[in-house]
């Protein structure tokens, strides 16, 4: 994770932060609603959307907890994403119906200016819930760091990453997006 | 088992099950309680995890002297080391004094393993060195030797797969294996160098049966095209092959219930990962397995296939993944995945391979997901009292045995079939039914010409 708390004087401004703050909002309503093709929508054509497993290593190991070319549940770029998404929207997705019940949740979000123009590091933390059929409960928690880019008069996400706190992850599947 | 509602009525939770009233597979039924019964699986822990070889760690996780890997054996918690001359131990991940845990780590380099709780420090080889206030303890008279780590009974390695058991009167691994090492070579062999094993490792819980996820990898092409649809379409457009319509060239064998469901097509597996340069270079490699080992097994290095090696840990050809299914009670396990290539390949075919087994076979992945998803529920109905006393089919394919043929083990036609399942709950209930190995019936014997 890049260290961003002594960049004050990085940070983006009140209007641009609350500009941030939405189109994460309304990302997190779209995976909640499945308007799978609207949020792939949101993706940069370079994207790497990128959530790591954890490893137990001990603290003088030179591999850290969250390393790159490790076991990642999402290692993807574009194209993997829209495969992922291509199978939600099969009939014959069986497990997605009746359709999971979703509820991201997204919160603690600081933004800076990345060094180049157009380019903003968003860190933000979140909460997913998901509910299926009678009593499956999952929840994930977690910390992101993101790379927007501006675009039109919105952003779109170039590089996230996607900190999960479980070393063994507790649920059978993970049939969303975070 | 009487026919089609045959189950005890009798049998409850709180009572011994009768195995013999669990299974007729010549009438191709056996009884839900095998999911769910606890008296059954606390005698699994006993007779199949305490027993049997299992796999602990690939050759290639560990090289150098310290390098270790914690794992499980059933619900023992074990430390996986290599040692200073190369060879490679295996202790229960537990303190001799209070019983704590010494490793937490899930894998690293170790000149010792403390534990946290008194001091007490352990060398690679297990041996007691020293421990905090250890004046205290000479002053005793403690035995020093009598209280290493305890080790694993046996460890072994066939083609940088190691396999340990917690029995010592086990069979050889060798003999174990018996007749699957001959198509084990088909992927662990395809030339001097082996596989090693790239990224981490993957752990998930699935809240079903172990047997599920064992059963469904040992001979279960079925679900393929059903189970799988969803996730055939997204990565390469179209639905899987309908397989059971051309059973002359795919097969089922077993051994011991050890299963490999396979047909000849070379790439069908790798196929699935929708990436060209895999089933490019399976396509370079097949010539030289085929004069490495021989053409049938060159045609099994990435085809639909899958493969479980009995009791617990499973892998598909093509795929690349390799997972052991821990069992966590009757109605849990901890799923361990990691990916395997050849060791010769380029790294950039590593890292493609790396890659598309996670986004096909993972928690998150495209085929995985609906995996999951029947296991448990084929697990969670059997909690229903009158359900769990409805029998269960497994009967396809009978009759489909091959008798006239070189291939080794117990050889079938067609991989749509569930001569592998029956197989493998043959050698459960041999397992389940005998108090030590001797008394194991000797049902399959290796044929030596083969391997």
């Amino acid at each position: 994770m890049n260290d961003n708390c002594a960049m004050a004087d990085a940070a983006v401004d009140m209007l641009l932060h609350h500009r941030i703050t939405q189109f994460l909002y309304r990302e997190a309503r779209l995976l909640d609603a499945e308007r799978w093709g609207e949020w792939l929508a949101l993706m940069a054509e370079d994207i790497h959307y990128w959530m790591p497993m954890p490893e137990n290593r001990r603290r003088a190991d030179r591999m850290k907890a969250y390393e790159a070319g490790r076991g990642a549940l999402f290692d993807d770029g574009l194209l993997d994403l829209h495969r992922r998404v291509a199978r939600f929207k099969q009939p014959s997705a069986w497990a997605e119906d009746p359709p999971t019940r979703h509820a991201h949740v997204v919160s603690g979000v600081e933004a800076f200016h990345a060094e180049a123009a157009g380019e903003y590091v968003v860190h933000s933390t979140f909460v997913n819930y998901r509910s299926r059929g009678e009593r499956d409960n999952d929840f994930l928690v977690g910390r992101r760091e993101d790379l927007l880019r501006a675009h039109a008069n919105e952003f779109r996400l170039a590089r996230r990453t996607i900190f999960i706190t479980q070393s063994v992850f507790l649920a059978k599947n993970l049939n969303t997006f975070l | 088992m009487n026919g089609r509602k045959g189950i005890d009525p009798q049998t409850s939770c709180r009572e011994d099950v009768a195995l013999e009233s669990l299974m007729d597979l010549d009438k191709g039924r056996m009884s839900r309680l095998v999911f769910q019964h606890p008296g059954l699986y606390e005698r699994e822990l006993e007779r199949i995890f305490a027993r049997c070889w299992l796999f602990v760690a690939h050759e290639s996780q560990i090289p150098k002297a310290g390098d270790y890997v914690t794992t499980y054996m059933g619900q023992d918690n074990v430390i996986i080391v290599r040692q200073k001359d190369g060879g490679i131990k295996g202790f229960l991940n537990s303190c001799p004094h209070r019983g704590n845990k010494v490793c937490f780590a899930d894998a690293g380099n170790a000149r010792q393993f403390i534990c946290n709780y008194h001091g007490w420090s352990f060398a690679i080889d297990g041996r007691l060195k020293g421990m905090h206030a250890s004046e205290a303890f000479d002053s005793t008279g403690f035995d020093f030797e009598g209280h290493g780590l305890h080790p694993v009974a046996r460890i072994d390695s066939y083609r940088g797969l190691v396999f340990a058991t917690l029995d010592d009167r086990a069979p050889d691994l060798a003999d174990y294996l018996g007749d699957m090492r001959y198509y084990l070579d088909a992927v662990f062999d395809m030339d001097d160098e082996g596989t090693e094993f790239v990224g981490g490792c993957v752990k998930s819980v699935i809240r079903c049966n172990w047997k599920l996820a064992a059963e469904n990898f040992v001979g279960d092409a079925l679900h393929a095209g059903w189970t799988h649809d969803s996730g055939a379409r997204a990565m390469v457009g179209e639905g899987v092959d309908d397989l059971h319509k051309s059973p002359e060239r795919s097969y089922q064998v077993n051994f011991n219930g050890h299963g490999w469901e396979f047909n000849q097509d070379i790439i069908g597996n790798c196929a699935s990962l929708g990436d060209k340069e895999l089933v490019k270079y399976l396509y370079a490699m097949q010539p030289r397995v085929a004069e490495r080992l021989d053409d049938f097994r060159s045609r099994m290095i990435g085809s639909i296939s899958s493969c479980t090696i009995f009791p617990n840990t499973s892998f598909l050809a093509g795929q690349n993944t390799f997972r052991t299914w821990h069992p966590r009670g009757p109605q849990e396990i901890e799923l361990h995945v990691w990916t395997f290539v050849n060791k010769s390949a380029p790294p950039e075919i590593k890292e493609r391979w790396r890659k598309g087994s996670m986004l096909t076979f993972s928690p998150s992945g495209v085929f995985e997901m609906d995996d999951g998803e029947n296991w448990e529920y084929a697990t969670r109905t059997n909690d229903g009292y009158v359900t769990r006393r409805q029998d269960l089919y497994i009967g396809l394919g009978r009759h489909t045995r091959v008798h006239d043929t070189s291939l080794p083990g117990n050889v079938y036609q067609g991989q749509v079939n569930e001569a592998n399942q029956r197989a493998f709950y043959q050698r459960w209930l041999d397992l389940m039914g005998a108090a030590v190995w001797s008394d194991v019936p000797r049902r399959d014997v290796p044929t030596e010409a083969a391997v």
